[in-house]
C-alpha cells in the first residue's frame, strides 16, 4: 500500500511540480511584493510593511470598488447562471423543433473574442448614432449615456460579457439537461406531474452537480472577462464607476507602475475568492448530488 | 521497457541541450555580426494609424545604410501599452534602442528609466549641434524636464483643433464658412444646433488623458501644475480653470454637448449625429477619409480677449542603447527619421506636424500636401501656439492623472459644480505628489 501511494506521488510530481512553480510560487512572490513600493525597474524596492494594506483599507476607493465587484458578480450570475440554466432547460426537455439551429444559434457568439464583442456593443450602444438608440426613439426616448452614468455602466459591461459567455455556459447546462434519464420524466408525467414539478424534483437536483460548476465558473471566470471591456471601453470610468477588483490590479500595476500595491489589491481579491470558495463548499456543495 | 527509458531520458536530454543552445545562440549570432550592428525602434503606429509609413522608413532606411539593420516593433496600447513593455524590456536587460514616448510620460520616463543623454550622444556621433541648428527652442522644450535636461527630441507633434461639420451648421442655420472663433461662440452655436436640428452640438474628445482640457484650462488663464516653494502643486485649483471646464459641463447640462466616451463621439461625428468635434488633427486623415461630409478643421478656439495656449501631443524618440556601437547606429536612425523627407512621409501617413525648421516650406513633398489641404495647412499655423504637456512629476504622478480624467466625469455628468471638484481633486493630488 505504501509502495503504492509512493509511486502515486512519484506519477503526480511533474504535474505538482509545475503547479508548485507556475501558481503557488507568484501567489507567495505576490504577497512578497506586496510590502514593498516598487515600480518593476528602479534598483532600489523600498520596503514599506503593511502600507500599501493600510492605505487602500483607508481609501474610500476600496469600498466603491467592493461594490462595483459585488454588482459584476450579480448580473452576472443572472444573466450567466440563471439564463443558461433556464434556456437549457427549455431547449432540453420543453421545445422539439429546430433544436440544432439554436444550439448553434446561441453558442455562436462565445467563439468571437471580447474585444470584438467590446467594439460591437461601443456601437450598438452609442447614445447618438447607436441601433439601440433608434430603436429607443421609437417610444420617443431618450439613450442614456450608457457607458459614462454610475451602474448602468456596469450592467452595459455584464450585457457584453454575458454575450460571450452565455452559449458556452447554455450548452454546458444543456448536456446536464439532457443527460437527465427520460424513464424518471415520463415516469413523473404518468403520475401527473406538472413540468414545474419535474422541474423542481428531478430537473433540479440531476443537474446539480454541473449547475454548480457553471456557478462556480461564472463568478470566478466572469469577474477576469471584466478586464478587457474594462480596459478597452471605460478604463475603470465613469470616476471609477467601472472599475472592480480585478481592473484596479491592472491599473495599479500597469498604468500607475504602482506593483506593491497593485500585489496589495491581488492579495485581497485572492482572500476575497477564498471565501467565495469557502462558503460555497461549505454551503452548497452539500445540496449537490453527484451520479458517482 | 528499458528501450522506452532510455529514449525518453535521451528525449529530456536533448531538450535540455537544445533550451541551453538556445539561449547561448542568439549572443554568438550577434557576435558573428560584429559588423553590421542590429537596433531596435519601438514604436506605437498601428496599421491605420501610420503603420506602414514606419515599415516603408524603417526599409528605406536599411537599404541606404547597409551597416546597420533596424527591426521596428509595434506595441499596442499606445504609449502606456509601451512604457509597460519598455519597463519589463529594460528590466530583463534587453533595452530597444530607440522609443517613441509621449509627452504626457516625460517626468515618468525622466525619473524611472535609464535613458541615453542625447546631447552627449549627439556630440559622440560628431553632430553635436544637430538640435539646435534644426529645431525651435520651444520645440526642443517639449521633450525637457524642469531642469532642462533633453531626455529625447520631438519627432511628432499633434495639437487640438476643432472639427465641425459644415451640412449640420448650414441646417442649423450657421454660417458653415464663419465657425466659431471663441468658447462662447461654440456654445451658442451647439445650442443652435440642438435647437434647430435635433443633433448634438459639440463634443470634446474623452481619452484617458486630459489633453484637449489641458488646451481649454489654460487658454482660460489657468494652469495644471504650478510650483509652490520649490514643489510642484495642483495649479487647476483656479477660477479661470472652473469657468473653463464649467462652460463644457453646462453645454453637456443644457443637452448640446455631448458626454460619452471617446470613440462614441467620433463615430457620432462621422455619421453626422454631431456638429463639432474638438480633438487631434491627428484625427484628420482618418475623418477624412470616414465621414460622408466635407470635414472642416478650425483653429482651437479662445477665451475672449484671452491668448489660446495649447498642449502639443504626439511623442519624442529617446535613446536607450546599451553599447557605444548600438547608440552611434540609433543617432544615426534618429537623423535620418528627422530628415525632412522622412518627416514629410511621415507627418502625411499620420496627420502628425513635422517638429524640424522648414519641413513645411520643403517643396520635395511637404508643401505641396499644405497647400491643397486647407486643415493642414490650418495646423501647421497652429505650432506657434504649442506649449508642454502637463506632466506630473514623482512615482504617484500617473495616478494623479488618473484623478484628472475621473474628475472629468463627475464635472460633465453635473455630480458637482466644476469649481468644487477641481478643488477637491487638486487636494488629493496634492497629497499623491
Amino acid at each position: 500500500m505504501s509502495k503504492n501511494s509512493f509511486q502515486a506521488m512519484l506519477y503526480l510530481l511533474p504535474a505538482g511540480l509545475l503547479f508548485l512553480i507556475f501558481f503557488y510560487w507568484p501567489l507567495l512572490q505576490n504577497a512578497y511584493l506586496s510590502l514593498f513600493s516598487w515600480n518593476m525597474v528602479s534598483p532600489n524596492m523600498k520596503y514599506v510593511g503593511m502600507e500599501n494594506f493600510s492605505a487602500i483599507f483607508a481609501s474610500p476607493e476600496l469600498w466603491k470598488i467592493f461594490l462595483n465587484t459585488v454588482l459584476f458578480v450579480v448580473i452576472m450570475l443572472v444573466l450567466n447562471f440563471v439564463l443558461p440554466y433556464i434556456y437549457s432547460f427549455i431547449l432540453g426537455h420543453v421545445i422539439t423543433c429546430c433544436q440544432a439551429f439554436y444550439r448553434s444559434a446561441l453558442f455562436l457568439p462565445s467563439t468571437l473574442s471580447l474585444a470584438v464583442a467590446s467594439i460591437l456593443f461601443l456601437w450598438i450602444y452609442n447614445p447618438l448614432a447607436g441601433p439601440l438608440q433608434i430603436i429607443l426613439s421609437w417610444f420617443s426616448l431618450e439613450s442614456p449615456r450608457w457607458f459614462k452614468e454610475d451602474y448602468l455602466v456596469i450592467f452595459a459591461i455584464c450585457t457584453i460579457i454575458g454575450w460571450k459567455v452565455f452559449g458556452y455556459n447554455m450548452i454546458v447546462m444543456l448536456a446536464a439537461m439532457v443527460a437527465v434519464p427520460k424513464e424518471l420524466i415520463e415516469a413523473a408525467m404518468l403520475e401527473n406531474a406538472s413540468n414545474w414539478t419535474i422541474f423542481r424534483k428531478i430537473i433540479l437536483p440531476m443537474t446539480s452537480s454541473t449547475a454548480i460548476y457553471v456557478f462556480t465558473i461564472t463568478v470566478v471566470f466572469g469577474l477576469q472577462y471584466v478586464l478587457v471591456p474594462v480596459n478597452m471601453l471605460t478604463q475603470g470610468g465613469p470616476d471609477q464607476g467601472s472599475s472592480n477588483l480585478v481592473y484596479i490590479i491592472y491599473q495599479y500595476a500597469f498604468t500607475f507602475f504602482q506593483t506593491g500595491r497593485s500585489a496589495a489589491y491581488a492579495v485581497i481579491t485572492m482572500v476575497c475568492y477564498l471565501v467565495f470558495l469557502y462558503v460555497k463548499n461549505k454551503f452548497l456543495e452539500k445540496k449537490v448530488y453527484y451520479e458517482n | 521497457m528499458k528501450l522506452k527509458q532510455i529514449l525518453a531520458a535521451a528525449m529530456v536530454s536533448l531538450m535540455a541541450v537544445g533550451l541551453v543552445a538556445g539561449c547561448g545562440g542568439d549572443k554568438k549570432k550577434s557576435a558573428d555580426n560584429g559588423k553590421k550592428v542590429q537596433i531596435e525602434y519601438w514604436h506605437v503606429a498601428a496599421e491605420s494609424f501610420g503603420g506602414a509609413t514606419v515599415k516603408e522608413l524603417v526599409a528605406d532606411f536599411n537599404k541606404t545604410h547597409p551597416n546597420i539593420e533596424v527591426t521596428a516593433k509595434y506595441n499596442p496600447d499606445m504609449y502606456k501599452g509601451l512604457t509597460q513593455n519598455l519597463q519589463a524590456a529594460i528590466a530583463s536587460g534587453k533595452n530597444p534602442d530607440v522609443v517613441q514616448m509621449g509627452y504626457s510620460f516625460l517626468n515618468y520616463a525622466a525619473e524611472n528609466l535609464q535613458y541615453t543623454d542625447l546631447n552627449k550622444a549627439f556630440k559622440e556621433a560628431g553632430d553635436e549641434n544637430f538640435m539646435k541648428d534644426n529645431f525651435l527652442p520651444n520645440v526642443l522644450n517639449l521633450a525637457q524636464t524642469e531642469d532642462g535636461k533633453q531626455i529625447g527630441l520631438p519627432y511628432s507633434v499633434s495639437v487640438p483643433v476643432l472639427y465641425y461639420n459644415p451640412e449640420i451648421f448650414a441646417k442649423a442655420g450657421l454660417d458653415a464658412n464663419n465657425p466659431p472663433k471663441t468658447w462662447d461662440e461654440v456654445s451658442k452655436a451647439a445650442k443652435q444646433i440642438k435647437d434647430k436640428t435635433g443633433n448634438m452640438g459639440f463634443f470634446m474628445q474623452e481619452y484617458a488623458d486630459n489633453w484637449a482640457q489641458q488646451g481649454l484650462i489654460e487658454s482660460n488663464g489657468g494652469q495644471m501644475l504650478k510650483k509652490v516653494n520649490g514643489k510642484v502643486q495642483a495649479g487647476f485649483d483656479s477660477p479661470e480653470a472652473a469657468q473653463a471646464y464649467q462652460l463644457l459641463a453646462d453645454m453637456v447640462k443644457n443637452g448640446s454637448g455631448l458626454h460619452a466616451t471617446n470613440e462614441e463621439g467620433f463615430q457620432a461625428y462621422l455619421s453626422g449625429k454631431l456638429g463639432m468635434v474638438c480633438t487631434t488633427i491627428g484625427k484628420r486623415a482618418n475623418f477624412e477619409k470616414s465621414a460622408k461630409f466635407p470635414v472642416k478643421a478650425v483653429p482651437f478656439p479662445a477665451f475672449t480677449g484671452k491668448e489660446v495656449k495649447i498642449p502639443a501631443g504626439g511623442n519624442f524618440l529617446m535613446v536607450f542603447s546599451k553599447d557605444a556601437a548600438k547608440q552611434k547606429a540609433a543617432i544615426e536612425f534618429i537623423k535620418y527619421l528627422e530628415s525632412p523627407e522622412a518627416l514629410a512621409k511621415w507627418s502625411t501617413g499620420t496627420g502628425y506636424l513635422p517638429p524640424r525648421k522648414g519641413v513645411a516650406d520643403d517643396p520635395k513633398g511637404f508643401k505641396k500636401l499644405a497647400d491643397e489641404n486647407p486643415n493642414i495647412k490650418m495646423a501647421l499655423n497652429e505650432m506657434k501656439k504649442v506649449s508642454k504637456w502637463a506632466s506630473f512629476p514623482g512615482a504617484n504622478g500617473l495616478q494623479a492623472e488618473q484623478l484628472l480624467i475621473d474628475v472629468r466625469d463627475v464635472i460633465l455628468s453635473g455630480k458637482m459644480s466644476a469649481a468644487d471638484a477641481l478643488h477637491q481633486t487638486a487636494e488629493k493630488v496634492n497629497k499623491l505628489l
